[in-house]
């Protein structure tokens, strides 16, 4: 809340001054320019929620996960490609999985 | 009893009820085309155009209303958006403070309310866009400085410093007024 400022007289003026605005047809202006309501529509959620699942299905079918080197965190800061490149892959995929699915939830607001 | 806003949101959404939301857009033509006019210093043709796109993007979103917050809170803050945009390409909105020299400080003695009143509508469009905006919200509309801050998109701080900077520059343009304390 505000604090209560009653005893302000620079108060008392504003408020005096918000008068009320006529509408003289403001409002039948405003209809006649309404265009159609766009019905939400939930294709594209769906779409986007199952190109991330194939997505999702590919990277776990496809990623060669046995030949993935430990994730080791001094390893990883070797900064060593033959390491670094393949967690790189995992990381961009699953990222783009995400952003897939935060994309389609989003689509709907 | 009258509807209320929730009921009218409602029969918007669920059947498309256009009459339903002409009652919402009469409740609120009001504060909104005047908050608009204050916010492009007095321009009611150019308030009435952000109004009107005002409501018609109200219309459009409307499923995006979480009623979180007052309705007249979600439809300031659709208004302040249409000003901010039209702003960014018309440079006499953007401008900032008048200089004080201009903006009548230190005046003689006055004593009519009527003139009092005019020289308030024209100090407020001396202010800064930011406290004008706060002063209009808070003290004219009746919004809390976090319904405010909401509407403005910035930190309730700024807000606050926004109102009190922005009443104090009023109080010393309007201080030649002897009658101001009893007007």
């Amino acid at each position: 809340m505000n604090a209560p400022e009653e005893k302000d007289p620079l108060d008392t003026l504003l408020r005096e001054q918000n008068n009320y605005v006529d509408d003289g047809g403001f409002t039948a202006r405003v209809m006649a320019a309404l265009p159609p309501r766009r019905r939400r529509s939930w294709l594209q959620p769906i779409v986007l929620l199952g190109a991330a699942a194939i997505g999702a299905a590919l990277a776990i079918r496809w990623l060669p996960w046995e030949s993935l080197p430990p994730l080791d965190a001094s390893a990883l800061l070797s900064l060593d490609p033959k390491i670094t490149m393949p967690w790189l892959s995992v990381l961009l995929v699953a990222a783009s999985i995400a952003w897939a699915a935060v994309a389609a939830v989003q689509l709907d607001d | 009893m009258s509807v209320t806003d929730a009921d009218l949101i409602a029969r918007v959404l669920t059947r498309e009820d256009q009459h339903a939301f002409a009652e919402l857009v009469r409740r609120y033509q009001s504060p909104v085309r005047a908050f608009l006019a204050r916010m492009t210093r007095g321009d009611m043709h150019l308030a009435d155009d952000l109004a009107q796109e005002t409501f018609v993007k109200a219309w459009r979103k409307l499923h995006t209303y979480r009623g979180s917050a007052q309705f007249s809170t979600w439809l300031f803050g659709i208004a302040f958006n249409e000003f901010r945009s039209v702003a960014r390409q018309r440079k006499e909105l953007a401008l900032d403070e008048i200089e004080e020299s201009q903006a009548g400080a230190a005046q003689p003695a006055r004593e009519s309310v009527s003139q009092l009143r005019l020289d308030l509508t024209d100090a407020l469009k001396r202010l800064h866009s930011g406290e004008r905006a706060a002063i209009v919200l808070c003290c004219q509309n009746g919004l809390t400085h976090e319904e405010a801050a909401q509407v403005l998109e910035c930190p309730l701080g700024t807000v606050k410093t926004n109102v009190l900077r922005g009443k104090e520059k009023l109080k010393r343009w309007l201080a030649g007024y002897q009658d101001y304390e009893r007007a």
